[in-house]
């Protein structure tokens, strides 16, 4: 095994396919800067250049591209709280609110470093598993997939904050809205009021760009200024180093569960990273900076990544069974230079396998080595007037959103969620918790289903689900023995009732209200319409929907009675920013994209920089170039 | 190696056909100058890297190539709703002018052929510029007891089937088991034919079926260590349409139809043998199918008729295609029109038991 292994490593350093490695970095590298497109939209760039070539260099190009894809899409997501792929969600939440710090230079140092420590993790591991894989992936079947992605729910409910409430009433609402469309396993269309697009549910990018995309582009353009609002900090790398340090066993374990995430076909880096981040901010003895620039959960979502993309490569090398669409490619790009991935392959082209496994953790590293050492510069980005940094991120958002179905409801969906996600931010609602229950939905319902078909109730007695059910088990006692104890020292510290000086300064008509009163609806509205469906399409959207009802009740009442702060309204030049977008969109279907985005460009940099008359120049700039990107990529925008 | 002729000659051809425009040399001609220079936009409704993708993918280079007048071809994924979402985009936008395909599979066609809600599209005024068969191989566990077709009807164990949905590519091979009168426990809801192979190595499952390009390479060695059997396959069409010859690639196992003549002594017949040969026509032999607006030129059809000849024997395409789909020859669509669009206009009886196979045993709302 070890000849094999030594001789892919020489055979990468071949200096064309070095060169080819370094093509497909650059491009992935890009890539992963622009939201919805990741690592399919870079292997379907590149992969016609790529069957030109010989396999070896052929994949070291995919594979370069791929690799780096989830280190470079940090950078966006520190920088302007974009998640442009809903795996870098974690880091646009803590990444974000530190660079807002004026710690930018630590976030993007610490994270760039956690990326370097999984991606090595991920491919130590996966050289040393390539024996026991096979026996690995087999033993997980639909019954363990469903307690994993039960697991990773409990752990998202160690995100909830300052209000336990508020973040299983989140939760509840992404698990709800998750049920959308189709039904995995029962041959139902559930909520789609006759509306093709909602045949298969709401696209993940289109979330993930709504809630954190423009819900922060929206407050920082409502706030003005730059994105680091207080003193930048340019000693902030070293302290990103020393965050490493200090948080090597919250990184290991993120990277340990990226491994597993990856070896499992179908779950993939969207859940790993959450669920990293999860167990990080769950276990963390603090927890007063979760969410408002904690580097701890950061750290274990950027190590847990690019231990995914590493470890993906095991089922569809191994079973040619894709993690993901991006592996899926990978594996047509395989058949077409004559490889047939399988329980065969590895043991006949050990050497490919290596070559594989080198090209992807070398991509990995070097990729995020190359961003650690760029980090100083790249976090001065946040010096800048935040809208000018906003004009060509909204437009790129835009853009992004419209890879998912391709048609102009794709912007009025990316609007509804933006909105959504900004009043969550406005009332203090948890949005992770959201994003993590969307996700999981259909590993939940579609392994319930199939586990209980193909056993019955017995599937709840193999002994790796067992495990599994204690690991929830314990975490769910830990979690409860904590909060009591929290409370309790509260309640020494300061035994008056809640403090009477955030009830009175905020009115109980505030978003959270609204929010509180719109979940009520939608939750009410599930409930009733759910009766109609059949059992087996039935189950899940009740099980997030009525726990989702009660948890509503208690918060609205709660806000009625002044007990919690509905908070204030958000100012008017958020409101305008979001009638300008709202308006813009509207448009598109009359005038076409690009009239329209040059138009609201303007506006946008009118009232938020002090361009002026440069507004214009500038905003043609930005058109211009999302033509050009529009037409790279074959995005047939309207 | 261009077959593109020169002025002189076109001028040459251009007066012949205003006098003669049905002699072929003349209609070659005007084909090359057809597709000279243009770009042909073909709408893929499914995201990238499923079955439609890769082998459009694959097969739209060695259009280029043997089309007169070598036109590019723009793939687009446009997925969504299971491919009906692409399948209105292309039937709101597509223009009659030869230069818009839709590339798809049954995927389309069902939603269509059921009516089901949310279809904007009609496939039966479509023309067709080419097709690609998907064949199918049912194989079993060996615990099962099943050593050949002929033990279908008494196996040891319960036979276990997983599927992704009943009107999924999974529906001819469901009609399979009831022509056969198996006793089979399906389990639908599997995201992939993948996530399924391996619920059967794992033992969840002991009765399966898999594309052929997927069963050359994954499960014959499985077979070789007597750790799957294959069975039989979806056949293929005769001359008049029906399903009674042979796959054309895996020839060395029965098809449908002849397990049904061995196990009954007769003729399979009724509207479930007419369920399953339209159904198994539109997912496995035109697995994946370039449908072209009503009324697109018949140059343009002509130019994909003469290229399919030519691309079947291309070295490059057959040893590639052997990897890539199983070694399936691109169809000419002149000459499958007519049994595509009689497979989807099914006679009212096999509508009707169709409909009822799917409501009653599966669940479907329609």
């Amino acid at each position: 095994m070890w000849d094999a292994a030594g001789s892919a490593l020489i055979a990468l350093f071949d200096p064309f396919r070095m060169l080819m490695l370094f093509v497909g970095m650059f491009a992935g590298g890009i890539i992963g800067m622009l939201p919805g497109l990741g690592g399919i939209g870079a292997l379907s760039i590149l992969l016609p250049f790529a069957l030109k070539l010989d396999p070896f260099s052929g994949l070291a190009m995919l594979l370069g591209a791929t690799g780096i894809v989830y280190t470079s899409d940090t950078i966006a997501a520190i920088l302007f709280g974009t998640p442009t792929s809903a795996s870098s969600g974690p880091t646009a939440i803590e990444g974000f609110a530190m660079a807002r710090r004026g710690e930018a230079g630590r976030a993007l140092g610490g994270a760039f470093l956690a990326s370097m420590i999984g991606g090595l993790v991920g491919a130590v591991v996966l050289t040393l598993s390539i024996p026991i894989a096979g026996p690995l992936v087999l033993a997980l079947g639909s019954a363990e997939l469903l307690m994993l992605a039960i697991v990773g729910l409990a752990y998202a409910s160690g995100l909830v904050g300052n209000s336990p409430a508020k973040g299983i009433l989140s939760a509840s609402l992404g698990l709800f809205l998750g049920t959308v469309g189709v039904a995995p396993s029962a041959p139902e269309l559930r909520y789609t009021f006759d509306f093709p697009y909602l045949l298969d549910g709401f696209a993940l990018t289109i979330v993930a760009l709504g809630l954190f995309g423009v819900a922060e582009v929206i407050v920082m353009l409502g706030q003005g200024g730059a994105i680091a609002q207080e003193k930048f900090k340019l000693s902030g790398w070293m302290e990103g180093v020393r965050d490493v340090g200090r948080n090597w066993k919250v990184i290991s374990m993120g990277s340990f569960i990226g491994v597993i995430f990856g070896i499992i076909p179908a779950i993939g880096a969207t859940a790993s990273t959450w669920i990293a981040y999860g167990q990080a901010t769950a276990t963390a003895k603090d927890k007063s900076m979760v969410g408002k620039g904690d580097p701890r959960g950061m750290l274990a979502a950027e190590g847990a990544n690019n231990a995914t993309i590493t470890t993906d490569l095991v089922p569809t090398l191994l079973f040619a069974v894709p993690g993901g669409p991006a592996a899926a490619v990978f594996l047509g790009a395989l058949f077409v230079y004559g490889y047939f991935p399988g329980p065969r392959f590895v043991a006949q082209n050990l050497d490919l396998m290596f070559l594989i496994v080198w090209s992807s953790a070398l991509s990995a590293i070097i990729g995020a080595a190359i961003c650690f050492a760029a980090s100083p510069w790249i976090a001065k980005l946040t010096r800048i007037d935040f809208g000018l940094v906003a004009a060509p991120l909204i437009a790129v958002i835009l853009l992004g959103s419209f890879e998912a179905k391709k048609t102009v409801i794709d912007f009025t969906t990316l609007l509804g969620f933006g909105v959504l996600g900004w009043l969550m931010k406005r009332a203090q609602w948890p949005r992770a918790p959201f994003l993590v229950g969307f996700v999981l939905t259909d590993p939940i319902e579609r392994n319930f289903w199939l586990a209980y078909q193909l056993h019955g109730w017995s599937w709840l007695k193999g002994p790796i689900v067992m495990g599994l059910i204690a690991v929830i088990v314990i975490h769910i006692a830990i979690t409860f023995r904590r909060a009591w104890i929290v409370r309790k020292e509260i309640a020494a510290a300061a035994p008056v009732t809640p403090s009477p000086a955030t009830t009175a300064s905020s009115p109980i008509f505030g978003p959270g209200l609204l929010l509180s009163v719109a979940a009520l609806v939608i939750f009410g509205l599930g409930i009733y319409l759910a009766l109609d469906f059949a059992p087996d399409s039935r189950l899940v959207p009740l099980l997030a929907a009525i726990p989702g009802l009660l948890v509503t009740l208690t918060v609205l009442i709660q806000y009625l009675r002044g007990q919690l702060p509905a908070l204030n309204w958000p100012p008017f030049a958020e409101a305008r920013q979001i009638a300008f977008l709202a308006v813009a969109i509207f448009a598109i279907p009359f005038t076409g994209f690009f009239p329209v985005l040059g138009v609201y460009l303007v506006v946008l940099l009118w009232t938020c920089t002090s361009l002026r008359y440069w507004s214009l120049p500038y905003a043609a700039l930005v058109t211009a170039a999302i033509y050009g990107l529009s037409r790279a990529f074959n995005i047939p925008l309207p | 190696m261009k077959q593109t002729p020169n002025r002189r000659d076109l001028l040459a051809y251009g007066a012949a056909a205003s006098v003669a425009a049905t002699l072929g040399p003349v209609r070659y001609a005007r084909a090359a100058d057809f597709y000279a220079g243009k770009t042909i936009d073909v709408i893929v409704p499914f995201a990238a890297g499923g079955a439609a993708d890769v082998t459009t993918r694959f097969v739209a280079p060695f259009l280029t190539k043997h089309i007169p007048g070598n036109p590019n071809f723009n793939i687009t994924n446009l997925g969504g709703g299971g491919s009906i979402l692409g399948a209105n985009q292309f039937e709101k936008q597509g223009k009659n002018d030869g230069l818009t395909i839709l590339s798809t599979t049954s995927s389309s066609a069902f939603p269509y052929m059921l009516k089901q809600k949310g279809v904007d599209y009609d496939l039966s005024n479509k023309r067709i510029a080419y097709a690609l068969a998907i064949g199918p191989v049912v194989y079993a566990a060996p615990d099962t007891g099943i050593a050949s077709p002929a033990d279908l009807k008494k196996p040891k164990t319960g036979l276990v089937y997983g599927g992704i949905g009943a009107t999924a590519s999974d529906l001819p091979v469901l009609l399979a088991f009831e022509l056969l009168g198996l006793d089979v426990k399906t389990v639908l809801g599997f995201q992939g034919r993948g996530p399924i192979r391996l619920a059967f190595e794992r033992g969840e499952t002991n009765f399966d079926f898999q594309f052929t390009s997927v069963y050359l390479t994954q499960v014959k060695p499985q077979a070789e260590a007597k750790k799957a059997i294959p069975l039989f396959t979806g056949g293929a069409s005769n001359a008049q349409g029906k399903f009674t010859e042979r796959d054309p690639v895996v020839n060395d196992l029965p098809s449908t139809y002849e397990v049904y003549k061995m196990l009954f002594n007769k003729e399979p017949s009724g509207p479930v043998w007419g369920a399953y040969e339209a159904s198994a026509a539109l997912t496995f032999e035109y697995g994946v199918t370039g449908w072209m607006p009503a009324g697109t030129p018949q140059e343009a059809l002509d130019a994909f008729s003469a290229a399919a000849a030519k691309v079947n024997s291309d070295l490059d395409f057959i040893t590639k295609g052997k990897q890539v789909t199983g070694g399936y020859k691109l169809q000419d669509g002149k000459a499958i029109e007519k049994n595509v669009k009689s497979a989807l206009a099914a006679s009212p009886e096999v509508a009707e038991y169709l409909r009822k196979f799917l409501v009653e045993k599966y669940n479907v709302k329609l």
